[in-house]
């Protein structure tokens, strides 16, 4: 995948915005908290991009608005060239077979009541997928893809440990064969030995299916790790975009360089970034460039204008107004 | 449904059945039954007036006696039953039927439906139902009729507003997205998704719904404006035999015992109904109940001579669950020394044991875990070495707070959101220390900005609530220090924070060591080895409630011991900076997960996920055998192991 | 704060118009002359002239939004006309008999607080204890009995077999001061033992949901000496949720009062509302509800000003 051929995306984004009601309640309805601002960016076919950020950066917003879980605004929102905006009901509930979502949460993404037969089951029946006696056959192969035991099929989630659960959520993810999977923190509750687990797994499967990920995560040794490409967001906008290893060891935006440098590593970082404060609320972020308030290489400049995403090297931009600092 | 899980349904279903559920569901059952069995059980009528019998004792002919018309009572009290028990069952079936749907209607379409559903309820309740009931009487007279209408009008909005809330919370869970995602219909998410999720809460009140109609019936009854007479009902009867009742106390007794034994068969139903249905809503263990550590059953066991650079000490120390039957053993055989001026890690992963260690070491341990055998040692502020167990409940809370001190790992609940920042702080400071409130004020004050918190005296009067994670737990930090305390424990204090945020509270508690004058030692948990690396002098790895390595951080993030260590260490992809899965690598994985506590494999806990065990693993307990460089490891494979490593 | 009392003065007022609405609406919709269903007695009905009167008297004969104005105008001068029955005024039997029903809700509410409150909050803490165990199932066992029962097993009791205290009735304070009293303990008890047993199951699922909260270890690890744990991180959050729930629970007790009361013949507003019901008089039917309606909106109001005062972050949403 590295080798990057220009081909039609299967994902284009342009301009997408998202508002929410919230805070207090004033005298003409509730204010609005955008916590996405103008985000633009391409998935390839078979690719594996990583959506990087802390609370607030809006990166799981995103995963939910392509799926259009969540109404959103844009200028184009194209999945394999169908503008996703304004599809009607029933051809959207038909592409949500190409289009699917692994959770955060192990136990809260599986219906207690059901067994996980009855759970694959819905996936298929909803698009007419292996009736009859292909069922079972089926059943059993993806229960053997995502590793598990086919005996455990007619077990209800709460038999189950919390890897064994978010591979059963692979797995009903896989069940309708989609082109694109959504990973929204798909193995960040899981413990390390677990997650490297889960990791591996969702590598193979791209490798033998094709399948796109949009792989949203706030830990950047795992995102470098399993993506093609990394997007870094802030506050609800794309910081920095570009090849995984690149982004990741030698940072165009200060934000990424601070966020590396910030994560906890065995071989110890001599020169921590040190960003000052907190992260500020998406009700009143800063003007202009909205990391300026942390940011230590920040300029009166900064404050006034919101700085484009520009090329910064062969496949990546950043958004940032210096040139003369990383 | 395949044929495999059809079979044995009835079966399968008479197994699920609550063990809980069967008494009351018995009883219930009984007491519905029983009023609609009444042509089987007394051929007595139950209007017919026989006025030279009034008052009669009971007799065989009418085994209750007779009232004061000379009618039976038996018969009476069992078609009184049918009436009351109609009544309240077919006004809250209505009720439960709109209800429910309204509520699902608010919940699908929201907008003004929402707004419908949830103000309906509220306005409702302004009426006192019987209030309300009675109006409606007025206008259309009495009548078992007039009853269930009125009544189903009450009780459907609070149905509507059950099925609403719960509906919505149904929805926003993540397997109501999931089946959107896939694109399932909407009324088929409703109906087989959200619909079974709801039916518990809406259950429960139809119980509470059943239970308050027969009382609204039976007192509206009592007025003589519900049920017409001569139609018995349990409310009359009771009317009817207020005036005899000196002479005929049976005639009070008979209808209230059947009232309240009804109702209460119908609420002891619906309390375990509740409790089967929400299961954590027992008698539960708050973080308040604190078990007592004991005195090491171990004879002879006489306290090595402490080295005097010694703050704490955990040594071997088991801790059981207790449990009806067999108690569990959650940790076992666990050693720790902790020493002045050292930040100690303990690591491992959710279950290993790492912080009941640490709440062991606070006499903080939850209430229904037990600390089975091994001894819990502090060095006070005096120099004094104390055993945890030979304090009183008194001596416990001198020392916590005062001798050590611990930060959590929820910043956002650590702090009470209902006093003030400035508040709790003074409160840990007046706890130990007599001292005026203005002068705990400006300490506290003084520690707030000594943590990093801009503005402290503004913060200082403000609620937790109006700050950021990082802040409150900095305000934790601080709260903590505020006397000075020899030993800090901070259970995994930075995992609910930001990554930015993180870095900055790692390096506060680093320059905090640094700065501390008397010298602070530090009992460090988290399951992050990357934190560790950067902040930890000696780290303990445990796994399944062992310690399984220990010694200089250096040493053993560098050249692990342990397998399970080593596992570790190759599962995090920040630790293969080299590895990229686009070029085919994977993470160097080990398989399984690790054993529930009453499920842990004979011999090392370990084997059955190790790459390197043998067969005598399974038989031999390994012990934390000492190693040189001041380290540990508990593995009979461990000197093979490093030559693997080397 | 300001605005927070500005809210809910107007969330209270928006809601009394709603239930004034309510109950006036109510004739309206009702099928039929709503004079001719007041005089119908089981299958005979009013004459016309009787129907003719009361159409009159009740302002029936006006167009429907003429009623509506005149009868909110009127209700907010606590002006609800006089009774269909003796002509009474009806504003001066609901403030004669008004007060002599608050006494009751008030002294039994004090009793029922005073025995629920520590009792739930001692059961909380010690949840699966003996004293949670025995308390729990007999809260449980009077919870399911009716107020009217109580009251009539009461009287047995109290009054026939151990003869203490009056079966009932009412003596003005100012005539006899003893004898008040004497007559107020049971009917006082019985409304008090209905909210006491919701006020018990409150306090303790309330004690024992907090106690499991992160806040309460934070201040055991402070080394804060155990009762003020329990007072300040426990008790105090715990009463929140429990007077918001006694608040939701006073409509359900202002009912059952009516109940308590007739059973003991006291002279609030059961015995007007009860004889007016039976007599059909619906224009002081509806007053005494109207006026049942808004004590109730006022008390739920002034629990959610207190809720605020105890929780700060409520004053905020």
């Amino acid at each position: 995948m590295t080798d990057m051929t220009p081909t039609r995306p299967l994902l284009e984004v342009r301009g997408l915005n998202k508002h929410y009601p919230a805070g207090k309640r004033g005298l003409f309805g509730r204010q609005m908290m955008q916590v996405l601002r103008d985000v633009s960016f391409d998935l390839y076919p078979g690719e594996v991009l990583g959506l990087v950020g802390e609370s607030g950066s809006g990166k799981s917003t995103i995963g939910k608005a392509v799926l259009r879980l969540v109404d959103s605004q844009s200028q184009a929102m194209r999945f394999d060239g169908r503008e996703l905006a304004g599809l009607p009901t029933e051809d959207l509930r038909r592409l949500r077979k190409d289009m699917q979502i692994i959770f955060q949460d192990p136990y809260a993404s599986l219906d207690p009541r059901k067994t996980i037969r009855a759970t694959l089951t819905e996936a298929l029946d909803t698009h007419g997928l292996h009736r009859g006696a292909a069922r079972q056959p089926r059943l059993v192969a993806l229960m053997q893809m995502v590793g598990l035991n086919p005996a455990f099929l007619d077990r209800r989630p709460h038999e189950f440990s919390g890897g064994q659960r978010q591979r059963i959520g692979i797995a009903r993810a896989l069940a309708v064969e989609p082109r694109f999977i959504v990973a929204d923190e798909a193995v960040s509750a899981l413990d390390v030995s677990i997650q490297a687990q889960v990791l591996n797994l969702l590598a193979d499967l791209r490798a033998k299916t094709g399948v796109s990920l949009l792989f949203i995560s706030h830990d950047l040794s795992v995102v470098r790790f399993i993506s093609d490409r990394v997007m870094v967001l802030y506050l609800g906008r794309v910081m920095e975009v570009g090849p995984a290893d690149q982004v990741h060891f030698a940072p165009r935006h200060p934000y990424t360089a601070a966020l590396v440098s910030a994560e906890p590593s065995l071989h110890k970082a001599p020169d921590r970034i040190r960003l000052t404060g907190e992260i500020p609320s998406p009700l009143n972020p800063p003007s202009g460039c909205v990391f300026r308030s942390r940011c230590p290489y920040a300029l009166p400049a900064c404050a006034t204008a919101v700085p484009d995403l520009r090329p910064a090297g062969e496949g990546r931009m950043t958004a940032c107004i210096r040139d003369d600092i990383l | 449904m395949t044929p495999q899980a059809q079979r044995p349904g009835w079966r399968r279903l008479a197994a699920a059945f609550p063990r809980r559920m069967i008494v009351p569901s018995v009883l219930l059952a009984a007491l519905i039954i029983i009023p609609f069995a009444a042509p089987l059980i007394t051929d007595a009528n139950p209007i017919r007036i026989s006025v030279r019998e009034r008052l009669s004792p009971p007799s065989w002919a009418h085994p209750l006696g007779q009232d004061e018309f000379g009618r039976d009572r038996l018969a009476r009290v069992l078609y009184g039953g049918q009436i009351s028990l109609t009544v309240a069952f077919v006004a809250t079936s209505i009720a439960c039927i709109v209800g429910t749907l309204f509520g699902l209607i608010g919940a699908y379409f929201r907008g003004p439906f929402q707004f419908v559903t949830t103000r309906m309820a509220d306005i409702v309740l302004c009426f006192p139902p019987i209030l309300l009931a009675l109006l409606v009487v007025t206008l259309f007279g009495p009548g078992a009729v007039t009853l269930v209408a009125v009544l189903s009008v009450l009780y459907f909005p609070s149905f509507a507003r059950i099925a609403f809330s719960e509906a919505l919370r149904v929805s926003s869970l993540d397997f109501v997205e999931a089946s959107r995602a896939l694109g399932t219909p909407s009324r088929r998410i409703l109906l087989r998704t959200i619909l079974p999720n709801i039916a518990g809460p809406v259950s429960v009140q139809y119980s509470l719904t059943a239970a308050a109609a027969i009382t609204i019936e039976s007192g509206l009854s009592f007025l003589g404006l519900g049920v017409v007479p001569p139609a018995p009902s349990w409310g009359q009867m009771i009317r009817g035999a207020r005036q005899f009742m000196e002479q005929d106390p049976l005639g009070i007794l008979i209808p209230c015992i059947a009232l309240t034994l009804t109702i209460y068969a119908i609420n002891f139903f619906c309390d375990r109904l509740r409790d089967t249905l929400d299961p954590k809503g027992g008698a539960g263990d708050g973080k308040d109940t604190v078990s007592r550590p004991i005195a090491s059953a171990v004879a002879g066991h006489t306290p090595v001579a402490d080295a005097p650079e010694t703050v704490a000490e955990i040594r071997d120390l088991r801790l059981d669950l207790a449990l009806p039957g067999a108690p569990v053993t959650l940790i076992e055989d666990v050693s720790l020394r902790l020493r002045a001026n050292e930040c100690t890690a303990l690591v491992g992963e959710s279950g290993s044991g790492k912080s009941l260690s640490s709440l062991a070491l606070m006499g903080l341990l939850p209430g229904g875990i037990r600390q089975s055998s091994g001894q819990l040692r502090l060095r006070r502020k005096s120099g004094e070495m104390v055993d945890l167990a030979t304090l009183t409940a008194r001596e416990l809370e001198q020392v916590r707070g005062h001798d050590v001190a611990m930060i959590f790992q929820e910043p956002m609940t650590s702090l009470n959101p209902v006093h003030k920042v400035g508040t709790q702080m003074v409160e840990a400071i007046q706890a130990h220390r007599p001292m005026s409130a203005e002068a705990a004020r400006k300490l506290a004050i003084t520690l707030l900005e000594r943590v990093g918190i801009n503005e402290a005296a503004r913060r200082f009067d403000g609620y937790p609530h109006e700050m950021s994670g990082g802040m409150r737990q900095r305000v934790m930090i601080a709260m903590a220090l505020s006397c000075e305390p020899r030993l800090l424990i901070a259970d995994e204090p930075t995992t609910a924070l930001d990554v930015t945020i993180q870095a900055e509270i790692i390096e506060l508690l680093r320059d905090l060591r640094r700065d501390y004058a008397d010298g602070l030692s530090l009992l460090f948990i988290s399951h992050n080895l990357g934190i560790v690396a950067d902040i930890a002098d000696r780290v303990a790895v445990m796994y399944s409630g062992q310690v399984v390595e220990e010694g200089p951080t250096d040493l053993v993030l560098r050249a692990p011991l342990h397998p399970y260590t080593r596992a570790l260490l190759e599962s995090m992809p920040s630790s293969h900076e080299a590895l990229h899965s686009a070029r085919g690598d994977r993470l160097q994985a080990i398989s399984g997960t690790p054993p529930l506590p009453n499920a842990r494999p004979s011999g090392c806990a370990f084997r059955d996920r190790c790459p390197i065990a043998i067969e005598a693993c399974a038989t031999i307990r390994p012990h934390l055998e000492p190693r040189p460089g001041e380290r540990a490891v508990r593995c009979i494979r461990a000197p093979e192991g490093q030559e693997v490593a080397a | 704060m300001a605005a927070f009392l500005f809210r809910r003065l107007v969330a209270a007022a928006g809601m009394l118009l709603v239930v004034g609405t309510i109950i006036f609406s109510l004739l309206v919709i009702v099928p039929g002359d709503p004079a001719a269903l007041l005089l119908a007695t089981g299958g005979g009905s009013g004459t016309e002239e009787q129907i003719a009167a009361v159409r009159e008297r009740m302002g029936l004969d006006q167009p429907v939004w003429q009623q509506y104005v005149d009868f909110l105008t009127s209700s907010l001068r606590f002006d609800f006309g006089t009774s269909l029955i003796d002509g009474s005024s009806i504003a001066e039997n609901i403030g004669l008999r008004l007060p002599r029903t608050l006494e009751l809700i008030v002294a039994g509410a004090l009793f029922a607080l005073a025995v629920a409150i520590p009792a739930g909050t001692y059961a909380g803490l010690h949840a699966g204890g003996r004293f949670d165990v025995v308390a729990s199932a007999a809260n449980a066992l009077l919870t399911s009995v009716p107020g009217f029962v109580v009251g009539t097993l009461f009287i047995y009791l109290f009054a026939q077999i151990l003869r203490v205290l009056p079966a009932g009735g009412y003596v003005p304070f100012a005539q006899d001061p003893v004898q008040h009293l004497r007559m107020l303990v049971l009917p006082a008890l019985t409304v008090g033992l209905h909210l006491s047993t919701i006020i018990f199951r409150m306090t303790r699922a309330s004690v024992l949901e907090m106690r499991g909260h992160d806040w309460v270890r934070t201040a055991t690890a402070k080394g804060l000496r155990r009762r003020l744990v329990v007072r300040r991180h426990i008790l105090r959050n715990a009463l929140g949720p429990v007077i918001t729930v006694v608040g939701l629970q006073l409509g359900i007790l202002l009912g059952s009062t009516v109940l308590v009361e007739f059973v003991y013949n006291w002279p609030g507003l059961s015995g007007f509302l009860v004889s007016a019901v039976e007599q059909r008089d619906y224009p002081s039917v509806r007053a005494v509800i109207l006026t049942v309606a808004a004590i109730f909106i006022a008390i739920n109001l002034a629990i959610e000003i207190l809720y605020s005062l105890l929780d700060p972050r409520i004053r905020q949403q």
